[in-house]
């Protein structure tokens, strides 16, 4: 059974990237317990736009957990406080009636700040181009079943494909590393035989670009896994400096 | 050599070089612990190891020197790493939390490491650069300077910061150097702690000890 | 104005191939010289926009979220269909063919769905040579199931995630063209018009979400991958930027609109809650595989369901269907849900729910393998309902899900707007009046892989192209009316919220031109939204400017869209005098309650045209030919 709880909001509001924010105060007022973090948004939204405010701009898509475009940082928990849950699929029924809530945008040089809580994840996407593809022209695979996968492998693999590019790995990290995010695609490729061909290359290449594009350094911390919606283990950054290691030192590629 | 510098340069190159310096001095700290443990055999039998020590002569030296490379690589490493994830942060959060996977080591681990550098380098004066003679024994010098009240605090505190830094060191070197695996990283972090307990107790009981003498 | 689909003639087998001898190619040095513009980056968009850049095209790829691997393709959980015949159990090219025909209740084009089942095999190769980690079986080869009332084992998964991992192949393949610099991307960009010089579409304007600033871009050809209009209904499974906006203006410039009225509701979503909810999430329907459906037998009965003895339960599903039972396809299914509620026999504190009932399947497999089986599932149920399903019943409702109108596009995938192309959910080609589970994944890459590449280099090859840029005045002007139509909004400062007209909206296209439609119900419709769209122009408030970030601007544009489109479904649903696969009038219908088609009247593609602002738009009629296969009466008795 729903019930209704008020609580404070102090949620950062940044005008746009190059602007300094603050954190601002509202109330949220009448919440039902049923409703998910981004319903209660958009509930004070609807609230500050007939205030004649500017409603709080926030990224959200799909809102079932799988697009990866939502999250803040919510009381210094990327996507709020329960494990494995976007934001969008997190419930104020983890929430009780008074309670005041932090909400910043994730933090990280390498995602600045758009709006309030939006931020630009495009160095994701620079970090996919720089190899996280097999490269196969339409038109030329050969049979599907020509080439078969360990199950136990195909397994691993989808454990860490599951990533959704939320960011909350980088989020949550203390020094703001992107190692999961380039781990679990690494890993992904690298258990299976598409990825073979190219590990090498994909490896040096995907690491060097996440040094350029200045996320931090991992210092094994394990936020990033507690934090990770998909539960991606970090065992994908073990291998991902494996792969490192034997395309580094002992591959023919520079 | 390009590649080499380009791979041991990256973030994750650096990471390496951290833990394969850093097992080194756990491994040190190893026989480090063996030797001292030569002091509860009493005064004879721990100055029959400094001597003992000693007749290697310039293997010595050498290891010495070894030791100080691998103390500049992890310093210098750790610091850059440090400075650099500063920069990958710039504004911070107002509220910070941790979500589970940090320990009071991992948190800690550069201030651990700053801490251990300054006491290294305050044992190595009171300990190591010391002209010893007849009038002034090795044994003579340990049970001096781990009489004076100040020392003997400072010693124990420096060996619990060692232990925490261990804790999150010893793991962590392995799982940078991709040794993860379902069946082996229970086993490596329970030897982690293990290790992190073994050089608290061994080295921090030893003013006890002398104390007791 | 005539409707030429460019069916290729031949058998139905060798069309495609006759197709492709047939259609011009443009030499492989000249491809350099040619820019395509690609919106969307979904399964249809991004299998479109590296493919053509593979070819060697200079490619433009837009997408309204901050990257490409958002698309909502990514969402569709079951599966992707594809005629391996992997499992022996005698699947073919001409079985899937007929299923997704039959399935579609004989209201798509013969030689398009053959098309689609011919390159179904083709895509699964693709993917797995991209790395898309299948479920595979202990020897390694690719796993099956059986899914959707499919009674061959032909759906390849990946995990419930199928279509995320799809996407992401695709995805990857585009980045791939992004580094290699043959795709120029552009993300958090909306399209709000096409630009068309000389009947030939050549390009289109888009506002720069995060700047504000309106842009043109030039291209020879224009490809529209946009999705589905489900958010018409305001609650649907769809993502929340999902809108009608970009093919909606393509319709105002003069590209038809095929079948708006055909909307599929799926039967196995989580109830709605409350009046605040945003959105619906779908279950994956390969639960009704082991669930039972049912509902109390008497009218408002209140209690608990585990204090409902057996003999007081209905499992409605089995008992009118016995030979199909909790299997039957996705439109009965819905349909049946919404009558028992319809009667009061609803449940939960809505009375809009019915069970999904999983005791028995946990009692004769155990708790271990339904798990197994089901447990993400379940998870995301409690996850939001805070209800456990091994302990208590689901309840279940359908929900708006997919759309199979869409912009008309003839065999080389191209609208009424010569170089105006149109893919997957955006277009409406082929899954007749119904879809059958995971068919949409099927569709999206292979319009994206395997059909667009050579369409599209047929028309270039055969159509000359004035120079042009984009001072052209036909930019200008465009762009002088998109601007004018944000400033409006902008300007109007009233008291009711985007959202509020929205919502209102929803609720009639849900009560009037949803599951079951009846003419009085809509032509009340009609009117109320008439009513509601010259409020909003009158009364919406929007605030912030057009200068920066500005989400509820974004929104007004596509509630003003919706609040068009939605009379022109009514006005699809009112036109078609019979009942078929997701267009449900109750005057029509058989006995058994099933959809009652008129093939004799209604046999037909309806085609819209625009005439005008509150004009009504002009229907044209595509007759669909039937060589091949029988229409015969659908029943899952």
């Amino acid at each position: 059974m729903s019930e209704t709880i008020n609580l404070t909001l102090r949620v950062w509001r940044q005008k746009g990237p190059r602007t300094q924010g603050s954190l601002e105060t509202y109330k949220a007022i009448d919440i039902s317990t049923d409703m998910s973090f981004l319903e209660m948004l958009d509930v004070v939204n609807e609230e500050l736009t007939v205030d004649g405010k500017e409603p709080i701009a926030f990224d959200h898509d799909c809102r079932e957990g799988i697009c990866g475009m939502c999250g803040v940082v919510v009381n210094g928990r990327s996507h709020g406080p329960e494990k494995g849950t976007t934001l969008c699929q997190l419930h104020m029924r983890h929430f009780s009636d008074g309670d005041t809530i932090f909400i910043e945008p994730w933090r990280s040089k390498a995602f600045p700040v758009i709006k309030d809580l939006a931020v630009d994840r495009g160095a994701f996407d620079t970090l996919i181009q720089a190899g996280g593809f097999v490269s196969v022209n339409a038109g030329g695979a050969q049979d599907a079943n020509c080439l078969p996968v360990p199950q136990e492998d195909a397994e691993k693999a989808m454990d860490a494909a599951a990533c959704i590019g939320c960011g909350a790995c980088v989020a949550s990290c203390p020094n703001a590393s992107a190692m999961l995010f380039v781990g679990a695609k690494v890993s992904q490729l690298a258990l299976l035989p598409q990825g073979k061909p190219e590990a090498a290359q994909r490896a040096l290449s995907m690491v060097r670009t996440m040094d350029e594009l200045g996320f931090g350094n991992c210092t094994n911390e394990r936020e990033c896994e507690a934090e990770c919606p998909k539960e991606i283990s970090i065992s994908n950054i073990a291998r991902l400096n494996r792969e490192y290691f034997k395309a580094g030192l002992f591959s023919s590629v520079m | 050599m390009n590649w080499f510098t380009n791979t041991l340069g990256s973030s994750i190159g650096k990471k390496l070089m951290m833990a394969i310096t850093g097992l080194c001095f756990c491994g040190f700290l190893v026989v480090h612990l063996i030797g001292n443990l030569t002091l509860y055999g009493g005064k004879d039998f721990f100055s029959a190891y400094v001597e003992h020590l000693h007749s290697y002569g310039p293997l010595v030296t050498v290891a010495e020197l070894g030791l100080l490379a691998l103390a500049i690589i992890h310093v210098l490493t750790g610091l850059t790493l440090f400075f650099g994830n500063l920069g990958a942060r710039p504004e911070g959060y107002k509220v910070n939390k941790n979500a589970g996977g940090r320990t009071i080591g991992s948190l800690t681990m550069p201030y651990t490491g700053i801490l251990l550098l300054a006491f290294i380098v305050l044992h190595l004066i009171q300990l190591r650069f010391v002209n010893y003679d007849e009038t002034m024994t090795v044994f003579q010098n340990v049970s001096n300077t781990l009489s004076q009240p100040a020392y003997v605090i400072i010693y124990i505190a420096a060996v619990i910061v060692a232990a925490i830094h261990v804790s999150h060191g010893f793991w962590s070197a392995f799982q940078t150097l991709g040794a993860n695996h379902p069946k082996y990283m229970p086993l490596i972090q329970g030897v982690g702690i293990v290790f992190s307990l073994v050089v608290g107790i061994g080295f921090g009981l030893i003013p006890g000890y002398i104390l007791s003498l | 104005m005539e409707l030429d689909a460019k069916i290729p003639g031949g058998h139905l087998k060798d069309k495609w191939d006759r197709h492709r001898f047939e259609l011009k190619l443009v030499n492989p040095a000249n491809k350099r010289k040619f820019d395509i513009i690609v919106v969307g980056t979904g399964l249809a968009g991004g299998a479109a926009a590296a493919s053509l850049a593979e070819l060697g095209y200079n490619v433009k790829n837009f997408c309204i979220q901050d990257s490409p691997r958002r698309a909502h393709s990514i969402a569709a959980q079951g599966g992707i269909n594809a005629a391996k015949n992997y499992t022996n159990e005698g699947d073919s090219i001409w079985r899937l063919f007929y299923d997704t025909i039959k399935g579609g209740d004989f209201r798509a084009r013969e030689g398009n769905v053959y098309r689609l089942a011919q390159v179904s095999n083709n895509i699964i190769d693709q993917c797995v040579a991209q790395g898309v980690p299948f479920a595979r079986d202990y020897g390694g080869l690719l796993a099956n199931r059986s899914f959707g009332g499919s009674q061959v084992s032909r759906t390849f998964y990946a995990r419930g995630q199928t279509g995320q991992q799809l996407l992401l192949g695709a995805y990857s393949s585009l980045s791939r063209q992004i580094a290699a610099k043959k795709v120029e991307m552009f993300t958090r960009r909306e399209m709000l018009d096409v630009v068309i010089v000389d009947g030939q579409a050549r390009g289109i304007v888009v506002r720069n979400l995060v700047t504000g600033e309106l842009e043109c871009h030039e291209a020879h050809a224009v490809v529209l991958a946009t999705g589905g209009y489900g958010n018409v209904f305001f609650l649907s499974t769809n993502a929340m930027a999902s809108n009608v906006t970009a093919a909606y203006r393509a319709y105002k410039r003069g590209a038809l609109f095929a079948n708006p009225c055909f909307t599929q509701i799926h039967p196995t979503c989580i109830p709605v809650h409350g009046t605040y909810q945003s959105k619906l999430t779908l279950m994956s329907e390969s639960l009704r595989n082991d669930g039972r459906v049912w509902v109390p037998r008497d009218m408002g009965d209140k209690r608990q369901p585990h204090q409902i003895p057996e003999s007081e339960r209905d499992y409605y599903l089995e008992r009118k269907y016995p030979s199909f039972g909790n299997l039957v396809p996705r439109d009965v299914a819905s349909r049946n849900a919404k009558a028992q509620c319809d009667e009061g026999k609803g449940v939960g504190d809505t009375g809009l729910a019915v069970y999904l009932d999983f005791a028995d399947a946990i009692k004769r497999d155990g708790k271990d393998v339904i798990e197994k089986k089901y447990g993400n599932l379940f998870q995301m149920y409690e996850k939001i309902t805070a209800q456990d399903p091994y302990e208590t019943p689901m309840m279940i409702y359908p929900a708006v899900h997919y759309t199979m109108g869409g912009l008309w596009v003839d065999y080389n995938l191209m609208s009424t707007v010569d170089g105006l192309f149109v893919m997957g959910e955006a277009n409406f080609s082929d899954h007749g009046a119904n879809r059958l589970g995971a068919s949409a994944l099927m569709q999206g890459l292979a319009d994206g892989y395997f059909v667009i590449p050579y369409t599209i280099g047929g028309y270039i090859a055969g159509t000359s192209f004035p120079e042009i840029t984009t001072d052209h005045p036909a930019f200008k002007d465009t762009a002088k009316e998109v601007r004018e139509r944000t400033d409006k909004l902008l300007s109007i400062q009233g008291k009711r919220t985007v959202d509020d007209f929205h919502r209102e909206l929803g609720l009639t296209m849900w009560d009037y031109c949803g599951m079951g439609r009846k003419d009085e119900g809509l032509e009340k419709a009609k009117k109320k939204i008439q009513e509601l769209r010259g409020e909003f122009w009158e009364n919406v408030l929007v605030p912030g400017n057009d200068k920066d970030f500005n989400q509820s601007l974004e929104r007004a544009g596509r509630v003003a869209d919706f609040l068009e489109f939605g009379e022109l479904m009514v006005t699809d649903a009112l036109a078609r005098r019979e009942s078929c696969g997701g267009h449900f009038n109750e005057a029509y219908q058989t006995e058994e309650n099933e959809a009652q088609r008129d093939d004799e009247n209604f046999c037909h593609v309806a085609a819209w045209e625009y005439t005008g602002d509150d004009k009504e738009p002009e229907f044209h009629k595509e007759p669909l030919d039937f060589e091949n296969v029988e229409l015969t009466q659908r029943s899952y008795k």
